[in-house]
């Protein structure tokens, strides 16, 4: 019998996990983990299921079936005394996603708040901190990630970059146990991508557990441990990237890395 | 003119009458609207088509129509009440459906991103509501807000059809007496103008101060 806390070592267990919009099933089954300190890559084409599955494990989407546990506890439901799965309050869905830090595409600032009120939003109103202790973490972590002299500019005076790596900032203010990347390089422009990349490359050194959805297929072999590769909500192959991406065993990511390769010959 | 010039304090107490309803309608109606127009946007299912409802009935309906009802609504269920009181709870509901649309409208303008940014982060519903939603659905709301606040005040002129004394009424009083209609209404024009026109003015400023915020 299911029970709320896992017995596994791993920090991100997820297991037959499925979700359906309407007729449309967006994840089929799909089973994974992250181990604690452990970077895993999510590639693959458009409407895989990538951000679903992000959203999911974060539980700003309800999943229909399966698992998902953070850190052994049960996302989104608990079991009641007859062992029947029943969702869990609002209350503790939003403790649970203090211990998620999710990075948007869209970056997602606060536009009518500053960088540094942007990073204290969630110490003072979702942990209910002290403003000085807020503060201190928000000009803590914009210097970070490199932003101390952007800290009272709003987000519409920022670069993407900027705004992304104020995100990203803002995430980690929330001191989570996982952070959640879902394309964030993607709203980008080229030139802006890599020093987003660097503070994610400078959180996996640190040993942060994370799940990052991508397409930059070069940074994923640069900063990933292992990398799964979706198609059709569910996983199709996993591995090292040295396996994955230069010996893949599916036809689908054979596919996938010759369109890609095809595409960054091309620019 | 010499008419305008010497009924003028007898007009201008009957524009403190026009100031004090407005004050009222305008405060209480943009209340209603907030909370009925809140609840549109986030309320549950049955809410949301009550509020639906509301703003959709009160909107096809004129509002002479609305004061009538309002004036006759009183004694029907056996209450008395002044004028004021009727045509002004009258005015504050057929006005709360307008400010409820401009509310719902901008709570929903809020990008979906930014609430999830906020659950994103754990913020309670309450609190996101509070420090995401509402500052900027109110910069989106303040504009069209001013302007149906504008629309209220004139509105209050129908309030001397039910018997309200206030500016309109006050000039008919001085017409029928003076027979100096043009005269006497070119200066009732003006005093609505002079209420008019500072909040008219603030709302151009608004438009322009937080459309480029935005």
């Amino acid at each position: 019998m299911p029970t709320d806390e896992g017995q596994g070592s791993r920090m991100i267990e997820v297991v037959q996990l499925t979700k359906s919009f309407g007729e449309l099933r967006v994840l089929d089954g799909i089973s994974f983990g992250v181990d604690k300190a452990e970077v895993v890559v999510v590639l693959g084409p458009s409407g895989s299921g990538k951000s679903t599955l992000l959203r999911c494990v974060s539980f700003l989407e309800p999943y229909d079936d399966g698992e998902i546990r953070i850190d052994g506890e049960l996302v989104g439901y608990r079991m009641n005394g007859r062992g029947e799965r029943v969702p869990r309050s609002e209350t503790e869905n939003a403790r649970h996603r203090q211990q998620v830090g999710m990075v948007f595409q869209s970056f997602n600032l606060f536009p009518h708040k500053t960088a540094l009120e942007n990073v204290m939003m969630g110490p003072l109103h979702a942990r209910g901190q002290a403003k000085a202790e807020a503060l201190e973490i928000g000009l803590a972590l914009l210097a970070k990630v490199g932003l101390s002299d952007k800290a009272h500019e709003y987000p519409i005076r920022l670069s993407g970059g900027q705004q992304q790596r104020v995100a990203i900032a803002r995430a980690l203010a929330m001191r989570p146990k996982v952070m959640l990347f879902d394309e964030v390089t993607s709203a980008l422009d080229p030139e802006l991508v890599g020093e987003v990349l660097i503070v994610i490359r400078e959180l996996a050194r640190e040993g942060m557990t994370m799940i990052i959805v991508t397409h930059e297929i070069p940074f994923a072999r640069d900063v990933a441990d292992r990398i799964i590769f979706m198609d059709k909500g569910r996983n199709v192959e996993e591995g090292p990237p040295g396996q994955v991406l230069t010996t893949p065993a599916s036809q689908r990511l054979q596919l996938f890395l010759r369109r890609y390769q095809g595409d960054y010959l091309a620019t | 003119m010499d008419v305008l010039a010497k009924n003028l304090p007898y007009l201008l107490s009957g524009a403190v009458m026009t100031l004090w309803l407005s004050l009222a309608v305008v405060s209480l109606s943009t209340l209603l609207g907030f909370i009925i127009g809140t609840l549109g946007a986030v309320g549950g299912r049955t809410l949301r088509a009550l509020v639906t409802a509301y703003i959709f009935i009160l909107r096809g309906i004129p509002v002479l129509v609305v004061m009538f009802l309002g004036y006759y609504a009183f004694p029907a269920f056996g209450y008395r009440a002044n004028a004021y009181v009727a045509v002004g709870t009258a005015q504050i509901v057929y006005a709360g459906a307008f400010v409820a649309e401009i509310v719902r409208s901008a709570i929903l303008s809020v990008p979906a991103g930014q609430f999830a940014a906020a659950r994103g982060l754990g913020m309670p519903r309450g609190k996101i509501l509070m420090h995401v939603v509402f500052p900027q659905a109110v910069r989106l709301a303040i504009p069209p807000l001013l302007n149906t606040s504008l629309t209220t005040i004139k509105q209050t002129s129908y309030a001397s059809v039910v018997g309200a004394w206030e500016l309109t009424w006050a000039a008919r009083e001085v017409v029928e007496r003076t027979l100096a209609a043009f005269q006497i209404f070119l200066g009732v024009m003006a005093i609505y103008f002079c209420i008019c026109y500072p909040l008219a003015a603030l709302s151009r400023w608004c438009e322009g101060r937080f459309v480029v915020a935005h």
